[in-house]
């Protein structure tokens, strides 16, 4: 029976791994951090450039993006446009969104720019490259090509460079505009006070991070997610053996 | 034994659980109709509508797999008529409670009250701390009743025979068989336990940052971890109840010997009460943060929980129709019917469970379409069919002579109807949780509107039901009974 059952885990097992098809994702926010950006040539509205000449003037942020996406780089692009519109216009900084989709043309991109109204917007730029896999690399962003459903998978990234084209920052999902005022400081070279993990006043988190090794560590916040098994279990046993104690008395 | 009392708290449930039913029905149609722009609702009362339906609905189901084995248990052990009536009026307290939050202080944040949206106030001030007050009160009730019955169940049997650890031995203690009904429940009411157990940790996470002005805050993976706990298992766990209700009850209304513990019910029931507790780390799949190895667990615990209970109970039930002579009345093809929709939303559920299909199905309805089968098609079934049964008992006719046919083929219309709506919409990758849809989901509104109609054929047929039952139950309350 015991053989019966073995097998049948095992068969389940197998089964079950094949149905899962764990994608190549990095999602980290730290690879290619202060290692400078490369200085692809810009394909814009309002001519080409180099990017250098963009973050030389002032510091750059940068939303990787192609037009046909129907996945997050719409809401990705339009919580951005709304946390930007809700910062101080007097802060420094530019946003460039950039297609990394080689079939994007430039009129896709000024499409795209008119449709979120941003056209005549000098804090936002609209751009093509034809050194994209250049670009992609340098800021560690690895798209893939998904020919079933004919659209990349991708993280939503945005990259902070600063003035001398360092990357200082990464972005990774739609963020709140804290974290964007972060970057923000993050590229203007600003002094960040604190980030906000850990925190002294979160007790129970589940896993803690050491910047400076790099090492995530289970924290207290899983034991009390365990907690409610663990008190059941020593319920059940505790009534368990009042039972036979009592059994033995009568 | 069955007394007067058990049966009179039992029929106060069943009336007060058929009227919650159908309000919360009444609920839902008006969120489906909203949704297939028939109607227009605030968004601020879809969501409060969208609360109070879920939070209604998980909690009348999961009480109801309670009322349902707390009356067949006293065919096993005594049980306690006072923890049932303490039950009974904290679920009426917090229901009202939970009621007053959505519809006079329009909280919204859904049932799962995910944090920290219930901090984001958009609502009434007070609602937030009285919506989770309400469901302490609830969880309070439920948790001291199961723990009663739990204890009552450990008096008689030892905890190795209540798991039927000696049916998984080649020579094991003929001399006690545990029945069925007794290791299911035991499974489910452990998991009852545990989940309470989560929301009273969750609970008093929340109160703790709620009053702490600041100086404490929660983490959001642990919270998020501990809501599904919760929800997740409790979910789960209603249904399970419901299939003890089943495993005692269908050979006895088709006139065939009882279900038999064997090897394979009581090790597919021990391994379903180990698997079903982690289970919901299925639901953090986008939570990057959480390692990958608790996303692998989640992956395989959804498999592992689900086939030995659905392939032991589907075996059980198959061998117990086919081909043999049954008598077949209203409650046990509910009973039957029950079964083939919850492997029909179980199998939706696996789907749905699988990382490589969650990246696509996650957070569309398709969610809703695989729990609303195995609920509404299954778990509800499975109540009805004791509550049926129980109405019959209560008036001492279990020979009902009116036909159920129709009732049968409405309830199948009206019910594979509406879920099939909710497939078709998720598997168009129609987002879940929309009040109203943009123009870009071409087929959303049309599929809500028809899941609507088909809604409403579904009500009609468990109002006819309800109408049945509930005369029935009143009996009990006469002074001539």
């Amino acid at each position: 029976m015991l053989q019966g059952v073995l097998t049948f885990i095992l068969i389940t097992i197998c089964v079950a791994s094949s149905f899962s098809k764990p994608g190549d994702y990095s999602l980290t926010e730290e690879s290619r951090l202060y290692t400078k950006i490369s200085d692809v040539e810009l394909a814009t509205a309002q001519g080409r450039f180099r990017l250098s000449e963009v973050y030389g003037q002032s510091p750059v942020m940068i939303a990787f993006i192609f037009t046909r996406c129907s996945g997050i780089c719409s809401p990705f692009l339009l919580r951005l446009n709304e946390n930007i519109k809700a910062l101080s216009s007097k802060i420094n900084f530019r946003v460039l969104v950039v297609s990394f989709d080689s079939a994007d043309s430039l009129a896709d991109m000024v499409a795209l720019a008119q449709r979120y109204g941003l056209t005549a917007n000098s804090q936002w730029l609209f751009a093509t490259t034809r050194q994209i896999n250049e670009l992609n690399t340098s800021v560690g962003f690895h798209p893939v090509w998904d020919s079933t459903k004919r659209q990349y998978d991708h993280e939503a990234l945005l990259v902070g460079v600063n003035e001398n084209g360092y990357i200082v920052k990464k972005l990774t999902g739609i963020r709140e505009p804290r974290d964007l005022l972060v970057m923000i400081k993050e590229i203007n070279n600003d002094f960040v006070l604190s980030y906000p993990l850990p925190r002294k006043n979160m007790l129970f988190s589940c896993f803690t991070y050491n910047p400076a090794t790099g090492e995530k560590k289970a924290s207290l916040g899983l034991v009390v997610l365990l907690l409610p098994a663990l008190i059941t279990l020593l319920l059940l046993f505790w009534f368990s053996l009042k039972k036979q104690e009592a059994n033995r008395a009568s | 034994m069955t007394t007067l009392s058990l049966k009179k708290i039992t029929s106060a449930w069943i009336i007060t659980i058929l009227a919650l039913f159908v309000l919360a029905i009444a609920f839902g149609i008006t969120m489906r109709f909203n949704q297939g722009a028939n109607i227009n609702l605030d968004p601020a009362k879809f969501y409060s509508l969208l609360t109070t339906h879920g939070v209604t609905m998980i909690g009348i189901w999961a009480v109801a797999g309670m009322v349902a084995v707390n009356y067949l248990l006293a065919r096993y052990v005594p049980v306690s008529t006072s923890l049932n009536v303490f039950a009974f009026i904290l679920t009426v307290v917090g229901v009202v409670m939970l009621w007053v939050t959505t519809f006079i202080g329009h909280f919204h944040a859904a049932w799962t009250f995910l944090y920290p949206l219930p901090f984001y106030v958009a609502w009434e001030k007070w609602a937030t701390p009285v919506f989770l007050l309400g469901l302490g009160v609830l969880g309070i009730g439920w948790f001291v009743w199961a723990v009663g019955m739990m204890l009552q169940i450990l008096k008689k049997y030892s905890l190795r025979h209540t798991f039927a650890w000696q049916h998984l031995t080649t020579k094991h203690d003929v001399a006690v068989e545990t029945p069925p009904f007794i290791l299911i429940t035991t499974v489910s009411l452990i998991g009852i336990i545990v989940c309470l157990l989560a929301a009273v940790v969750l609970l008093v996470l929340f109160f703790a940052e709620y009053f702490s002005s600041g100086s404490f805050v929660n983490d959001p993976l642990l919270m998020k971890n501990l809501t599904y706990f919760f929800g997740h298992t409790l979910a789960n766990e209603s249904l399970y109840l419901g299939l003890a209700t089943l495993y005692e009850l269908m050979p006895e209304v088709s006139g065939r010997p009882k279900f038999k513990t064997t090897w394979y019910v009581a090790l597919g029931w021990n391994c379903t009460m180990v698997f079903v507790l982690t289970a919901f780390f299925h639901h953090l799949y986008m939570d990057f943060v959480q390692p990958v190895g608790f996303q692998m667990i989640g992956q395989l615990a959804s498999y592992f929980a689900s086939l030995p209970a659905a392939a032991v109970t589907a075996f059980s039930v198959m061998v117990l129709v086919f081909k043999n002579p049954i008598k077949w009345s209203l409650t046990n093809i509910l009973f039957f019917l029950g079964v083939v929709g919850w492997l029909i939303g179980g199998v939706g559920a696996l789907i749905d469970s699988t990382v490589s299909n969650n990246i696509f199905l996650h957070n569309t309805l398709w969610v809703p379409a695989h729990f609303h089968t195995y609920n509404a098609m299954g778990n509800v079934l499975f109540s009805l069919a004791f509550f049926n049964w129980a109405a019959n008992e209560f008036v001492g006719n279990q020979n009902e002579t009116k036909s159920y046919s129709l009732k049968i083929v409405l309830l199948l219309i009206g019910g594979f109807g509406f879920v099939l709506m909710f497939y078709f919409a998720g598997a168009y990758s129609v987002p879940r949780r929309y009040s109203v849809y943009p123009q870009e989901f071409t087929s959303a509104a049309l599929l809500a509107s028809a899941g609507a109609w088909f809604a409403c054929i579904y009500l009609v047929v468990i109002l006819w039901m309800f109408f049945d039952i509930v005369k029935k139950c009143f009996k009990v309350f006469s002074p001539s009974y």
